[in-house]
């Protein structure tokens, strides 16, 4: 209807398990490799946890032909641009190259999977620890608010719980890591029949299976890969904590768990938080912020996770004249509108056409094309969901926002966390 | 048997570039003088349009009134706040029934009013784009709540490190009277004498055709543009007052170089800001000026980030880079680093700004800068928004048509003496200065034993005052 070409691809499989998909389109001389890894916070053991970031930052580190940081000046001077995170479920390795940089960035990419325990050694585990701690103490220590996250997650899903702890993980756990542990860490997870390689772009497709047959063919699978294993999901238990922070406004964070990214309900939840509270013209901005004026800004989200239960999340800031109870009274009831009342046609139809602007646009990024297809593949094995996507989510109904709504977000099964600022004291002491 | 891993052994070479240019566009002027750039991006289906109230007409916030800082920034977060034809509920519902966003935001040398929507919904979303542009309605009672929003955000300002860091800097480096001392969506001491009349002032004295260029990219086919224009644009009146100017120069230096330590006692990390007043968008050596920041503090392997993060482990990571407006915005190196290593952090930092000018750039250094920065060219314009972004720097910035074409010839042919000359002009460590978000501990003293300026220590005791110097600590 607005002329977005379907994203086409194709599918292979090494015979070392690595699942391949490629996927052409001319628009600009640019490719993007993007390859992920089945390992993300999810799957470490107690005691031993921030390894899949870890290894985010060992991935930079060298390996067998390749120097210490050079994977980035090479990548960067041949005028690419690239980066890597992890998330509960995986973690995620792209770049984006002028299409004539193919190989390099193949070669680069089997190079780390083959060879990168090479340059594995305790300096670069020293290095790479205080790096990291860096990173805490700048993205969560040292941040207003920036606790939350921690804090929201360990509450909605309980000790034990592959979810229980972010990708970050323990600074104690990190400190205690030894080289062994790191070592069989790397070798159980990051081989080719964990992994899902996809080059999408301005790539002719026999010419790019070939290269990617000829750099990652040779490497050794894990014949031993572990399944991970789905926890045994238990009710949430009512959770609330207030915690006192050098924040400047009152803020309350709440959390429900709710049904799993790539069923449909989870995408009926999507289409209700764009209601809720998707821009300007969604209920918790129009009530809380320009009717009642309580709140400073306002937002509810859902964070795609697949094994077995994700989290709807969101936060309000109160204004300095209302307070944090004012506003989560105001959230309760909208909610509580939500699971009860059915959103009406106008809404609907608003959302949709929100999402389907916002499916052209990330769809017209060859990264984010990338990302998607390794993201269907590792999850589902069904690549051909990228292209299914935008038709489930105008397949949403009034009904299934209400159900959904009503199942998730019923009495008593929230996490709720206010900040509230500490500056009093200190006002007193100026 | 040979190692089935030797295929790794040879890094592969490149193959042959395809070509690329930077999509064509074309000019032209409506009767009322409106300025209207076209550029078809084949593919694209979400369209980007965009009203740009242009810098040498005094467009962006650097030409309001000290008085009134804040006033631009203000009025075009109230620019969606209602119209004369329909309330802001009314207007933003409109707008999403077409996927469409619409958006104004003010800069230094600009005011943008921007439209994202698909293809088939231009027609109907082009007189929207007009609508919230030439006739807001800045009713009081949402200006008053947009305004108290800003004051309400410079507490979280004053909250958070990073941001607290990047509040202090430019009122460090530049004189008090200048524009560019002040943030963008101004201090409390304006915003609080804000009101409608300002906004509605503010607006009459920007809108004219004549100091406006409509950009429209994306994928243009069959679109019958020149209709859809004349249609919401063509009407707009011409006005003959004269653009409003800027008081004084909004990039005068400040008299002296300083550090400014904003106290957190027991933070675990400092943010640093180190710079000094930087350069104009517009000058001769602007391709040596990037290849030389690419290498000094852009690219991951540049000087500093190799340095400070790779070498030491004190950061996350360090940037160095210049704010490039039509006048000298600011040159900072920008980090957080662990709070211990905040003294040794600064003097790497210097030293390697005063290396910048006097050591060797090896050819490895030179050749990945330049092939960083030709090589990403086309990967910053997959979309049409991303074109209108680089189309409006051209517009914003006063830049000649061909300046896009020549970006990667240009920066190929940057040598080494160029990045030379370019550190000696724009980097000076004698004149940086220096502003610490952290525990001061025992930083002031030996920052002050180490001659880098005259040390000051602020306490943010409640919003009122944070900017006022406190008494030095010894």
């Amino acid at each position: 209807m607005n002329g977005a070409a379907r994203v086409r691809f194709s599918q292979h499989t090494l015979s070392n398990g690595l699942r391949v998909i490629i996927a052409p389109d001319r628009v600009a001389p640019v490719v993007a490799i993007n390859l992920w890894y089945d390992v993300g916070s999810k799957h470490e053991q107690p005691g031993k946890t921030g390894f899949a970031h870890l290894f985010e930052h060992f991935m930079f580190q060298g390996s067998r032909h390749v120097a210490k940081a050079e994977h980035l000046s090479i990548v960067q001077g041949a005028g690419g641009v690239l980066n890597a995170t992890t998330y509960f479920d995986r973690t995620n390795y792209f770049e984006t190259l002028p299409s004539h940089q193919l190989d390099l960035g193949l070669w680069l990419e089997a190079d780390r999977m083959a060879t990168l325990l090479d340059a594995m050694s305790q300096e670069n585990l020293d290095n790479q620890r205080d790096v990291v701690k860096n990173e805490k103490r700048q993205s969560y220590d040292n941040r207003p608010y920036g606790s939350f996250y921690e804090k929201l997650m360990a509450a909605v899903f309980p000790v034990g719980h592959p979810y229980h702890h972010t990708p970050i993980g323990s600074m104690a756990d990190l400190d205690a890591a030894t080289l062994e542990d790191v070592v069989a860490f790397f070798r159980t997870y990051y081989v080719p029949n964990n992994a899902v390689l996809t080059i999408a772009g301005d790539v002719d497709e026999a010419p790019a299976i070939e290269a990617v047959e000829r750099y990652f063919g040779p490497i050794e699978p894990n014949p031993e890969l572990p399944t991970f294993r789905r926890p045994h999901e238990t009710s949430l238990e009512p959770h609330r904590e207030v915690v006192t922070d050098e924040v400047p406004l009152e803020r309350v964070y709440v959390g429900y768990r709710c049904p799993a990214f790539g069923t449909r309900e989870f995408e009926a939840l999507e289409v209700a938080t764009q209601i809720l509270a998707g821009g300007r013209g969604s209920r918790l901005h129009k009530r809380l912020v320009r009717e009642e004026q309580v709140a400073q800004d306002v937002a509810f989200f859902v964070l795609p996770l697949v094994a077995g239960a994700s989290i709807a999340a969101g936060w309000v800031t109160a204004r300095p004249d209302s307070d944090a109870a004012t506003v989560e009274a105001m959230l309760d009831e909208e909610l509580a509108r939500l699971a009860h009342e059915p959103v009406t046609d106008d809404e609907l139809a608003r959302a949709h056409a929100l999402i389907e602007s916002a499916e052209l646009s990330a769809l017209s990024h060859m990264d984010e094309v990338s990302d998607r297809l390794s993201m269907y593949t590792t999850y589902f094995d069904r690549p051909e969901l990228i292209n299914e996507q935008l038709g489930r989510y105008l397949a949403v109904d009034v009904e299934a926002v209400r159900d959904v709504c009503a199942a998730a977000f019923g009495e008593g099964q929230r996490a709720t966390i206010t900040y509230v600022p500490a500056s009093d004291e200190s006002e007193a002491a100026a | 048997m040979t190692d089935p891993l030797a295929v790794l052994d040879t890094r592969p070479a490149p193959g042959q570039p395809r070509h690329y240019d930077f999509p064509g566009f074309e000019r032209g002027t409506l009767e009322n003088g409106l300025t209207v750039i076209r550029c078809h991006v084949p593919g694209r289906p979400l369209l980007q349009a965009q009203l740009i109230v242009r810098g040498d007409a005094g467009g962006g916030a650097t030409s309001e009134a000290p008085a009134q800082a804040g006033a631009t920034a203000l009025m075009s977060r109230a620019m969606s706040e209602g119209t004369t034809e329909r309330d802001a509920v009314a207007f933003v519902e409109a707008t999403e029934r077409l996927g469409a966003e619409i958006k104004a935001a003010a800069g230094w040398d600009s005011l943008t009013v921007s439209l994202e929507v698909p293809r088939s919904h231009l027609a109907a979303s082009l007189p929207l784009l007009a609508e919230m542009a030439l006739q807001p309605s800045f009713p009081e009672r949402e200006v008053e709540r947009l305004r108290q929003q800003r004051l309400n955000d410079l507490q979280q300002v004053l909250a958070d490190p990073a941001r607290r860091a990047d509040h202090a800097f430019p009122a460090t480096v530049y004189a008090p009277q200048a524009a560019y001392a002040r943030p963008l969506a101004g201090a409390e001491v304006t915003v609080s004498e804000l009101d409608r009349t300002s906004l509605v002032d503010r607006h009459t004295a920007l809108m004219r055709p004549q100091a406006t260029t409509l950009l429209v990219c994306g994928d243009l086919t069959e679109l019958s543009l020149d209709e859809l224009i004349a249609r919401s644009f063509g009407g707009w009146a011409a006005k003959s007052e004269e653009a409003p100017l800027a008081e004084g120069a909004p990039d005068a230096p400040a008299a002296a170089r300083r550090v400014v330590i904003v106290d957190r006692p027991g933070a675990p990390q400092s943010e640093i800001r180190v710079g000094h007043v930087g350069t104009p968008r517009r000058i001769d050596d602007f391709h040596a000026l990037s290849v030389m920041n690419a290498l000094l503090g852009g690219l991951f392997n540049s000087r500093l980030n190799m340095l400070l993060r790779e070498e030491r482990g004190y950061t996350y990571g360090v940037h160095s880079g210049f704010e490039l407006r039509r006048s000298a915005g600011p040159f900072a190196v920008r980090c957080a680093v662990q709070a211990d290593a905040t003294v040794p952090a600064v003097e790497d930092i210097m030293s390697e700004l005063e290396r910048i000018g006097t050591a060797p750039v090896t050819d490895a250094e030179l050749d990945a800068a330049r092939d960083y920065l030709i090589g990403v060219f086309p990967l910053r314009f997959e979309t049409a928004t991303q074109v209108a972004g680089a189309l409006a720097g051209l517009v914003v910035q006063g830049l000649p048509d061909d300046e896009l074409d020549r970006y990667r010839p240009a920066v190929a042919a940057v040598t080494e003496d160029d990045v030379r000359a370019a550190a000696v002009a724009h980097i000076r460590p004698h004149d940086a200065a220096i502003v610490i978000v952290g525990d001061a501990g025992d930083c002031a003293a030996r920052l002050r034993d180490a001659g880098y300026g005259q040390v000051e220590i602020m306490r943010d005791d409640g919003v009122e005052g944070a900017d006022q110097p406190g008494p030095e600590a010894a």
